[in-house]
C-alpha cells in the first residue's frame, strides 16, 4: 500500500481466507483498487516445495495483473 | 489534531424505543453482541462534560481500519457499553496507548490469533472508579471492570473497523474480546506497582494495554517460593506459543497468597522474573518442524543457530516477563500467554 502511494506499482498477494481482509484494508487506506492476487488457504501449513508450485503457478497472473494496473494508471 | 467531516459521528433518527434501537445496532453490526445503551445526544454530552478535551480531537487513528478516535465517538462507544462518564478519561489514555508502534494494534486486530486487549488501571483512579482488583477481579460483577473492556472492545471493533469474520480474522476468538480489565492490587503488593515499574509515581494513574491471548489458571498449594516458580515456569512451557516462536512478554496475575510467599523468601520482582525466564526454556526439539521454521526466522539474530537442543527462552530477556499483583484469597496465580509480536504499552490517565 505504501509502496502504490509513493507511485511504484504494487500488488498484494493473500490466501482466500484474507481476500475479504485485504480487499477492507485497501478502501479503509483510501486505495480500494489495489490489485490483490488470491492464493489458496491455507498456506502457513504448506511445506517449501507446495509454497514454490503455488508461486510458479500464480507468477503469470501477478505480473499480469501488475501490467494491467499499470496500464490502468498510464491511460 | 481535530477530525475532519469524515471523521465525525454521523446522527441518526429512530424511534424512542430502545428495543427497536438495538435492532439498529444488531443490524448494522454496531454493537458486540449484546446490547447497548442508546448513545443519545444527551448521554454523549453528559460523558463528554467528564473531560477538557474538545470532542472533535483525535487521538488516534485505530488500526486496521485506520478510524479517526476522536473524543466524540471514543464516548459514544463509551455510553454503548453502559460507562459512567468518570470512566471516560481511561478510555481515552487506552486507545493512544493501543495506537503506539510498539503494540502493533495492525496485528492484533487482524490475526486469526484469539489476542483481547487487556486493561489494567493502576493508580488512585482505580480506587475511585471502584476497578475490581480483588477477588474475581478478571470475572464478572464489577460495573467499571466490565464496562471499561467492553467499551475498549467496541472502539476496537466500530471505530477500528475490525468486524469479526471481515477485518477481524480471528480464528476463534476469546471471551475476553467482549472484555478484559482489571486493576492491581496496589494495597498487599510485596513489590512496586506495575506503573511505577514503568516509570510513573504511585500517585499517578495509568493505564496499560496488553495483548492477551487468553488466561490459564494456576492453582498450586506450593508453600515454597523454589517450588512455587518451578511449577509455574512448567505451566509456561508449551510448544504452540507464539511467544516462544517471536520471543514475548508473557504476563502473571500473581495471587496475593502466592505474592506473599515470594515476599517471605525475600525475592524482588526480578529475581522471580529472572527465575520464571530460566526455568521455563524449550528444548527446540519440542516445536513443530514448522514452528522450528517460524522461531528460526524469527529468533536467529537474538539467539544465533538453532539446534534441536538449544533452549529456547519464552522472552528476550527476564525483564520482559511481566507481573502485576491482584486477586482475592486463594492458591491461584494466572498465566497470560501474550501475542509475542506486541509490547504493553502504560498511559498516563488525564483527569
Amino acid at each position: 500500500m505504501e509502496v502504490s502511494k509513493q507511485g511504484t506499482q504494487a500488488l498484494t498477494v493473500c490466501s482466500t481466507a484474507f481476500q475479504t481482509l485485504g480487499r477492507a484494508q485497501a478502501r479503509a487506506l483510501g486505495n480500494p483498487e489495489l490489485p490483490i492476487a488470491v492464493i489458496p488457504h491455507p498456506f502457513g501449513s504448506r511445506d517449501r516445495i507446495q509454497v514454490r508450485a503455488i508461486a510458479e503457478q500464480c507468477a503469470a497472473d501477478i505480473v499480469r495483473q501488475c501490467v494491467h494496473a499499470q496500464a490502468g494508471a498510464s491511460a | 489534531m481535530s477530525a475532519n467531516s469524515l471523521d465525525r459521528a454521523a446522527h441518526f433518527e429512530c424511534a424512542d424505543d430502545v428495543e427497536a434501537i438495538n435492532r439498529l445496532y444488531r443490524e448494522r453490526r454496531w454493537s458486540d453482541g449484546l446490547p447497548i445503551i442508546p448513545p443519545t445526544a444527551e448521554r454523549v454530552a453528559r460523558m463528554l462534560a467528564a473531560v477538557r478535551i474538545p470532542p472533535q480531537t483525535v487521538i488516534a487513528r485505530v488500526a486496521p481500519g485506520f478510524g479517526a478516535a476522536t473524543v466524540e465517538r471514543i464516548a459514544i462507544n463509551a455510553v454503548m457499553a453502559g460507562c459512567e462518564p468518570a470512566y471516560l478519561p481511561v478510555l481515552i489514555a487506552a486507545t493512544a496507548a493501543m495506537a503506539e508502534s510498539s503494540f502493533n494494534l495492525q496485528a492484533i486486530q487482524a490475526t486469526t490469533n484469539p489476542v483481547a486487549v487487556w486493561l489494567i488501571v493502576n493508580g488512585p483512579i482505580a480506587q475511585q472508579l471502584e476497578i475490581n482488583a480483588g477477588f474475581n477481579c478478571i470475572g464478572q460483577g464489577a460495573w467499571a471492570n466490565a464496562t471499561l473492556g467492553r467499551a475498549l472492545h467496541l472502539i476496537l471493533q466500530n471505530i477500528g473497523g475490525a468486524l469479526p469474520g471481515e477485518m477481524d480474522r480471528a480464528t476463534h476468538g476469546q471471551p475476553a474480546k467482549y472484555t478484559f480489565c482489571c486493576a492491581e492490587n496496589e494495597v498487599n503488593h510485596p513489590w512496586q506497582p506495575l506503573h511505577v515499574e514503568r516509570g510513573f509515581s504511585a500517585t499517578e494513574s495509568t493505564v496499560t494495554v496488553v495483548g492477551a491471548e487468553g488466561t490459564l489458571n494456576m492453582n498450586t498449594h506450593a508453600k515454597s517460593a523454589s517450588e512455587l516458580l518451578r511449577v509455574i515456569a512448567q505451566t509456561m512451557i508449551h510448544p504452540t506459543s507464539n511467544e516462544y516462536v517471536h520471543g514475548g512478554e508473557p504476563w502473571f496475575i500473581v495471587g496475593t497468597e502466592h505474592a506473599e510467599i515470594l515476599k517471605q523468601a525475600g525475592m524482588d520482582k526480578a529475581q522471580v522474573k529472572q527465575a520464571l525466564w530460566e526455568q521455563s526454556k524449550m528444548p527446540v526439539r519440542d516445536l513443530s518442524v514448522h514452528e522450528i521454521e517460524r522461531a528460526r526466522a524469527s529468533r536467529t539474530v537474538e539467539l544465533g543457530p538453532l539446534s534441536p537442543d538449544t533452549l529456547l527462552p519464552i522472552a528476550t530477556t527476564p525483564d520482559d516477563i511481566q507481573l502485576i499483583v491482584a486477586g482475592g484469597a486463594g492458591t491461584h496465580s494466572v498465566y497470560v500467554p501474550c501475542f509475542g509480536n506486541s509490547r504493553a504499552v502504560t498511559r498516563r490517565i488525564e483527569t
